[in-house]
């Protein structure tokens, strides 16, 4: 590293805090160095309160910075202490300092529950060498003691404003000079410009749970702790100049970048005798053997040799062996664990021959070189995806087999988004929870994007948004976005090292027992080019598993991921007619209504449709365009320079000319405008992640222009440059879409043929999915297959098949029954059948809570009350029985009256049903809404399906789905009655006139009209919606308490369309 | 021009919520329990007032006072009913409707009523019925049972208490408890529903009666010392002290004269009231006039607070007091010679502006609150408004070296600072953007003469051209 120019700009501040100083620093990471950096400072040190979670976006902060002077950055801790010791920064001055400053905090870390530090002066003593220090007060025994620590020490001098700095300043000029330690002067910021003082306020606040009214003195009284301009610090500490002079020293003594966390990878994986290299290419070899006995084709060995060329040349083997060791495990259990690759090394021949992945990327015609080019200066990104309820078991291998000092799952920032900064801000500032809750509430918030609240959705809750203090809490919650509010661990990235993890990073305990995690997330990680292995859960491959598991044990077929067989027309043909409900990925709403555009009629069809309805193309505009080609209304055709007119037909060939996938945008930029591999990955990185660096337009003036200048129409480069960003926050990369469509299929086989199978492995792996239960089980019937009721007498935990297309639903329908309670029935179950209620109670031992729940849910019809008789009886048992009385087999309770109570009317069972398993067998609830629904001219849904094109209609039904995808320039509602389904449409600019009926109603009547589409897909376009959620209370009778709305945003699967009964609660 | 919508709102959690409405809030689709800012968002109009939690059941009190007039059998059923045993007072009235009739009249309130043979009956219906209504057609609400048993009962198809009564009631007791079958019963008529009727508390009076009238001060005082000791047993009975005391001398002629006394602590020892009233006495404008004498002195203390008795000190000295005994006493002499406004006490608030943090309340309303150590040096008392001063200063933030006040000029010959504060952002009117304020720069500086001043400057260098300057206070 080049010295910096202090000759011009005698000053760099050395203590900046970020917002990684949580709810003490008011400004980001990036903020902080671009400030110092647009101020004319020398450097800048980031320090935060025991914790270096922010340096690495400061990091790639300053790395953007990079070619435009000498500006430099230092990285450390604010070491903050639990006993008296003062404040003292520390920042590593080589690697081996980084090692024990990161030790250092571990230490700290592990020694509390999640989140603290808890130090001692005494740590850092042990801890001290290659560290440089700051003390920022103390007095002669403490900076002794430092300096003995360390050679390099300063003690910090501030000028806060405070009354008496003069004062201050010459008693810590004395103190250094008696104690022999320089000054260094420092404005302690702690954030950038003196216009994010209120903002700091209001973290304040938070942080000591008060508001801005009652917080009093605890607020700073002024707004100096920004970052100050060299010269405003030279005036400041006139009377010390030395300590001006001697931030140049800190940043001389200090050697160390985060360029210098060298990675090597775990050796584990390795046999004895063998590079990593030779042994990856061994295992590849045999992997090939075994898929092409007869030896690989001429295709497969070229791309393997080049394959194997890239990762020698980049040293990636053992990256490969880990993922494999990985996948390996988890495959050699018994019985084993599905598991999928993807990510971007996923398209690699590679993987597919380790059996990563099951996508010929030959075959497929995916290339490998454009994830692993040279430019790209990161390790390859390979996701493996696991059965999510046993990926436990993976993540425990990986702990034994490379031990908690070598394996760390990354963090997960959890960042201050919407719904929380509204509630904290308002608190914060003094608004009371009912307008945080109106302003957040699922009525309001759920929808929201990101940004400041729009104006409208102010005053849609009934708030003025000229009045100031919600114009303050609108710009205050703006700025809180996105600002990090603690670390947790990741669901499952792992970062796995050669040598101790706690060198690399520091460490904490997590919320989980047994776990850890460190103190950087996935972007940190990438950032930095560690190795990381992402460990998912996908519900799919549980509900694929468990479809496997059920056909073997009725003997229905014996299949694996693999030999499920391919291309099967009747599959497709279901996909075409939309028939997905269930299905992995083509059952959203969204596409649903692609699917009979899209006709899909193998597999590659299904990769596009799985890529076609994401954020990225929709917004790009690029859905469109693909269809009319698909269907041959347009001719395909490849924008192209004069010089080079074909120059798209190798990147957009496959997608008829339309960029669909995240590398085809990237190779686009590369092909089109020129862009450098680094700059193509730059442009990504600049929308993925990082985004407040705001280097995004020096990339689209770049695409753009570069397009334009190269003779493309400025019109398809804007819309490839929307495109890339959207991809940014979706992307969508062709392996995964690939890994994903692959799932589809197996999912959509086992729909179409084993219609019993798939529904019941689905409902065994809830919560998954998109649809609740009861349109699960709806559409089952609608398949033909018999669903039977929960039965105390027959049923099992999980849901059972009873026949090849007979379905036995589970006590674990029942909400709140536990499993445990499942086991004890169904072993008391199996010496013989139970006689009676009482007999069941008695040989099942089960609590009250589970009996009543039974009753409830009209499990024990079979044994001869009715649910209402049932209920009855079971209010009445005892707590526990007398062991006396069970001993005897003896009826505890005496004969009892008759209590004749009215026999249940059917809406009520079927409320019931609704109330305790959220489905019912025996009606809908809108079918005793009808009569009155009918004098208001209300069609049921099959009418309005039936209804000629261009009707004006009105509907009513239960609310399956409300969702707002892409834009959000449409609502999608999907209504449901007794007849059927009736999917709704509602352009923003209506929604935002109805917004509360829209949000909140659980029944809903919509009129509209009827359109169909060309593919005879209809909707109803809605026009006004009218909220009758009041009408369900009616169908058990009480008629006066209104339902409750639902006071959260929800998956659609959870919501529940009638409220739970309180008879347990 | 219609009354505002007006509503009482209370704390729940962390929100306000409506605690009662009005008539009018009522009309706006307001109703208690709704939280403060929706009603404020559907009803911006409305006025709110926080609900004082014992003023209630103190007018619930009054009422059942009040309600004695009809019926001797008067019972509180909280929180806000009232329980009136007619039986045999109907006739004073005419009948049982011109009874209610007149009833509503003298509560002054919005209020329903409802007869019934029995307390619970008439409870049920009042609250879950009309008054005509037969009890056996409410619904099982009435019984006021938990939610989860009431829903257990909707579960069970029982929607109205007929319904219930026609079950056997061993089995609803086997399921809902006893208490549900007693509350049953005694809304049935099947089961007696007593009502507690309400018994005040006596008030503290002592009274003294002359068959001589007395005339001379001194007697006046000893009798109403012995009063005193009189009201004090009575009140240590009742763990209780005075707040207020009210003496009344009745002349022979008719005459009435009223003397009153409060004090800022609850009182029970005669002395120390005695020494009020010796004060109040002393600073009436014209003095006792005895007339032919009293021939009555009463003694009532209408208000009163909790008191528990008191060690006495074991040197035996029944008179010794604490400090703060003392100072109370003071305060209370000074505040009824000079009135309650004109005894004040400071008391600190937590705020960086100068002239806000502190204020002014009665000394009589409580004891002293602690005040914050600080280690900023500032005058003790400021100057309110701060005094204009034109100050010649050091840019951007050096401090005065001379200012003019009062038209005189002081050199400054040494000086500390600047203390800086800003504006309380969180007042702007306008939202946080617009400066709202200016930043203070403050001072401490010391003349040739040897007098310090605090002087601020009123706005930073970039927030103001030409900044103003203030004198904000005197070290003394």
């Amino acid at each position: 590293m080049t010295p910096a120019p202090f000759a011009q700009t005698p000053f760099a501040e050395t203590v900046a805090a970020t917002n990684y100083s949580f709810l003490r620093g008011a400004s980001h990471p990036a903020e902080m160095v671009l400030r110092a950096h647009a101020l004319g400072m020398a450097g800048i040190g980031i320090a935060d309160r025991n914790s270096v979670a922010g340096v690495v976006r400061a990091h790639v902060a300053w790395k953007d910075l990079a070619g435009i002077g000498d500006f430099r950055l230092i990285v450390g801790a604010r070491l903050v202490f639990a006993d008296d010791t003062p404040d003292i920064i520390a920042y590593p001055t080589t690697r081996a300092g980084w090692g024990r400053l990161t030790r250092l905090l571990t230490l700290g870390n592990r020694r509390t529950t999640k989140g603290d530090c808890e130090l001692r002066l005494g740590d850092l003593l042990t801890h001290a060498e290659g560290l440089a220090l700051i003390a920022m007060a103390g007095d002669a025994g403490l900076l002794a003691s430092l300096r003995e620590a360390s050679p390099h020490l300063w003690l910090g001098a501030t000028m806060p404003r405070g009354g008496h700095d003069a004062r201050r300043l010459a008693q810590t000029v004395a103190l250094g000079a008696a104690a022999r330690v320089p000054l260094i002067a420092t404005n302690d910021a702690a954030y950038a410009s003196p216009a994010d003082r209120p903002l700091h306020d209001v973290l304040t606040c938070i942080r000591n749970g008060t508001n801005i009214h009652a917080a009093g003195r605890i607020l700073a009284p002024n707004a100096e702790r920004h970052l100050k301009p060299p010269t405003e610090m030279a005036r400041l500490f006139a009377a010390a100049p030395e300590a001006i002079a001697a931030t140049r020293d800190v940043f001389d003594a200090i050697h160390f970048t985060l360029d210098d966390l060298r990675y090597e990878y775990p050796h584990e994986p390795v046999p004895d005798g063998w590079t990593p290299q030779a042994w990856l290419e061994h295992l590849v070899e045999q992997g090939g053997l075994a898929r092409f006995p007869a030896g690989l084709p001429l295709a497969y060995r070229a791309t393997l040799a080049e394959e194997f060329r890239l990762i020698r040349d980049r040293g990636y083997a053992p990256y490969f062996l880990t993922v494999h060791d990985i996948v390996h495990y988890a495959r050699s259990l018994n019985p084993p664990i599905l598991c999928q690759g993807r990510g971007s090394a996923a398209n690699s021949l590679v993987c597919y021959f380790l059996g990563v992945t099951p996508i010929d990327p030959v075959e497929q015609k995916l290339l490998f070189s454009r994830f692993l080019s040279d430019a790209r200066d990161e390790p390859p990104d390979i996701d493996v995806d696991f059965e999510h309820e046993r990926r436990e078991e993976v993540i425990q291998y990986i702990y034994a087999r490379y031990g908690r000092e070598r394996a760390g799952i990354a963090a997960a920032v959890t960042r201050y988004r919407q719904r929380s900064a509204i509630r904290e801000v308002g608190k914060a500032l003094g608004l009371t929870e009912d307008v945080t809750a109106r302003l957040s509430g699922t009525v309001w918030g759920s929808w929201g994007g990101k940004g400041e609240l729009p104006e409208q959705r102010l005053a849609e809750a009934g708030f003025e948004p000229a009045n100031p203090e919600i114009a303050r809490l609108r710009d205050m919650v703006g700025r809180l976005l996105d600002f990090p509010r603690h670390l947790s661990q990741h669901v499952g990235g792992f970062v796995l090292t050669h040598s101790r993890l706690d060198e690399l990073v520091p460490i904490h305990n997590a919320a989980m027992e047994d776990r850890t995690f460190i103190e950087w997330d996935k972007d940190d990680i990438d950032a930095l080019g560690l190795m990381k292995v992402d460990v998912l859960a996908l519900g799919m491959l549980t509900t694929i598993r468990k479809s496997f598991d059920l056909m073997r044990g009725v003997g229905l077929a014996d299949l694996t991921l693999a030999t499920v067989p391919r291309e099967d027309p009747a599959t497709y043909a279901m996909l075409r007619r939309a028939d997905s409900i269930g299905t992995f990925q083509v059952e959203s709403r969204a596409q649903i209504a692609m699917l009979p555009r899209m006709k899909p009629a193998c597999l590659y069809d299904l990769v596009i449709q799985v890529a076609i309805v994401r954020p990225g193309p929709i917004q790009g505009g690029m859905v469109h365009p693909y269809l009319r080609r698909r269907n041959g209304e347009e001719k395909v055709e490849f924008p192209g320079p004069p010089d080079a007119p074909d120059e798209l037909r190798d990147v957009l060939g496959k997608t008829l000319g339309v960029p669909l996938f995240q590398e085809q945008a990237m190779k686009l930029a590369m092909v089109a405008a020129h862009f450098t591999p680094a700059e193509a990955d730059g442009l990504r990185r600049a929308m993925a992640t990082f985004r407040r660096n705001g280097t995004i337009h020096h990339y689209q003036t770049k695409l753009v222009e570069g397009m334009v200048g190269r003779g493309y129409e400025r019109d398809f480069a804007e819309r490839c440059f929307e495109q890339i960003k959207g991809f940014g926050d979706y992307g969508f990369p062709e392996s995964h879409a690939q890994a994903f469509a692959w799932l589809a299929y197996v999912s959509s086989w086992l729909k179409c043929h084993m219609p019993a199978v798939f529904t019941c492995a689905l409902l065994n792996s809830q919560p998954m999915g998109f649809y609740a239960t009861a349109q699960l089980v709806a559409d089952a019937r609608a398949h033909g297959v018999e669903v039977r009721p929960i039965d105390a007498a027959a049923s099992l935990w999980d849901n059972s098949l009873e026949g090849e297309r007979v379905l036995r639903l589970g006590l674990r329908q029942i909400t709140g029954f536990r499993e445990e309670w499942a086991g004890m029935l169904v072993t008391a179950r199996a010496d013989r059948a139970f006689a009676s209620i009482e007999d069941l109670a008695r040989r099942a031992d089960l609590p009250p809570r589970a009996m009543a729940l039974l009753a409830d849910a009209d499990a024990c019809a079979a044994l001869g009350p009715n649910r209402r008789e049932a209920g009855w009886e079971m209010r009445r048992l005892p707590p526990k029985q007398l062991s006396l009385f069970a001993a005897m087999e003896a009826p505890e309770l005496g004969a009892e009256a008759d209590a004749a109570l009215p026999p249940m009317r059917p809406a009520e069972e079927v409320v019931a049903d609704y109330q305790t398993y959220r489905l019912s067998l025996k009606g809908h609830p809108l079918q005793f809404l009808r009569g009155a629904l009918a004098q208001r001219g209300v069609l049921t849904c099959a009418q309005v399906n039936a209804a000629k094109d261009g009707a004006r209609v009105r509907c009513a039904g239960v609310v399956l789905v409300r969702q707002r995808p892409g834009k959000g320039n449409a609502v999608f509602i999907t209504l449901e009655d007794e007849t059927g389904i009736v999917n709704a449409l509602l352009w923003a600019r209506d929604f935002e006139t109805q917004r509360a009926a829209v949000m909140s109603a659980r029944l809903m009547v919509i009129e509209g009209q009827v359109q169909h589409s060309k593919e005879g897909v209809v909707h109803l376009m809605a026009q006004r919606v009218v909220d009758r959620t009041a009408w369900l209370a009616r169908l058990d009778g009480a008629a006066d308490a209104p339902a409750p709305l639902p006071n959260r945003a929800r998956h659609p699967r959870d919501a529940r369309i009638l409220p739970q009964s309180r008879d347990f609660h | 021009m219609a009354p505002a919508p007006f509503a009482l709102v209370a704390r729940s959690g962390n929100a306000l919520r409506l605690a009662a409405v009005d008539a009018a809030a009522q009309r706006q689709g307001l109703t208690v329990g709704m939280a403060l800012a929706d009603a404020r968002a559907r009803c911006p109009a409305l006025v709110s007032q926080p609900q004082d939690p014992a003023a209630a059941p103190r007018a619930l009190q009054a009422l059942a006072a009040r309600m004695q007039r009809f019926t001797p059998m008067v019972a509180l059923d909280p929180p806000d009913g009232l329980m009136l045993d007619i039986t045999g007072c109907a006739h004073l009235c005419g009948t049982e409707a011109e009874l209610a009739a007149q009833a509503m009249v003298e509560a002054g309130y919005t209020a329903r009523h409802a007869f019934a043979d029995h307390a619970a009956a008439a409870r049920a219906l009042v609250r879950y019925g009309s008054a005509e209504q037969d009890v056996r057609a409410l619904p099982v609400m009435a019984v006021e049972l938990p939610t989860d048993a009431l829903s257990g009962l909707r579960r069970a198809g029982l929607v109205t208490l007929g319904d219930l009564a026609r079950r056997p009631m061993a089995g609803l007791a086997a399921r809902f408890g006893e208490d549900m079958v007693g509350r049953l019963r005694a809304i049935l008529g099947e089961a007696g529903s007593p009502i507690a009727p309400r018994n005040a508390p006596a008030p503290i009076r002592a009274e003294a009666r002359f068959a001589e009238p007395i005339a001379r001060t001194e007697d006046v005082l000893a009798a109403i010392e012995g009063l005193l000791h009189d009201a004090a047993r009575q009140m240590e009975a009742r763990q209780i002290g005075g707040r207020r005391f009210a003496v009344m001398l009745g002349r022979c002629d008719g005459m009435r004269l009223r003397l009153g006394v409060e004090t800022g602590l609850p009182l029970r020892a005669p002395a120390p009231v005695m020494r009020l009233l010796q004060e109040r006495i002393d600073s009436l404008a014209d003095p006792l006039d005895p007339g032919f004498g009293f021939d009555r002195i009463a003694l009532a203390v209408p208000r009163t607070e909790p008191l528990a008795a008191r060690q006495i000190a074991l040197t035996g000295d029944a008179h010794a007091h604490t400090d703060t005994s003392c100072v109370a006493a003071l305060i209370d002499r000074l505040t009824t010679r000079l009135g309650a406004g004109n005894v004040l006490r400071l008391h600190p608030r937590d705020t960086h502006i100068p002239e806000a943090s502190q204020h002014f309340a009665p000394a009589s309303q409580g004891p002293p609150t602690v005040w914050p150590a600080s280690s900023l040096l500032r005058p003790t008392f400021l100057l309110d408004p701060p005094q204009p001063i034109t100050a010649l200063a050091g840019v951007p933030d050096g401090p005065p070296q001379r200012f003019r006040w009062q038209g005189q000029l002081h050199e400054v010959t040494r000086a500390e600072g600047p203390e800086r504060i800003a504006p309380e952002w969180w007042h702007d009117p306008v939202g946080h953007h617009s400066p709202g304020g200016l930043t203070r720069d403050y001072y401490r500086v010391e003349d040739a003469g040897g007098q310090r001043f605090w002087v601020f400057r009123h706005g930073l260098f970039d927030e103001r051209a030409d900044p103003k300057w203030y004198l904000h206070g005197l070290f003394v």
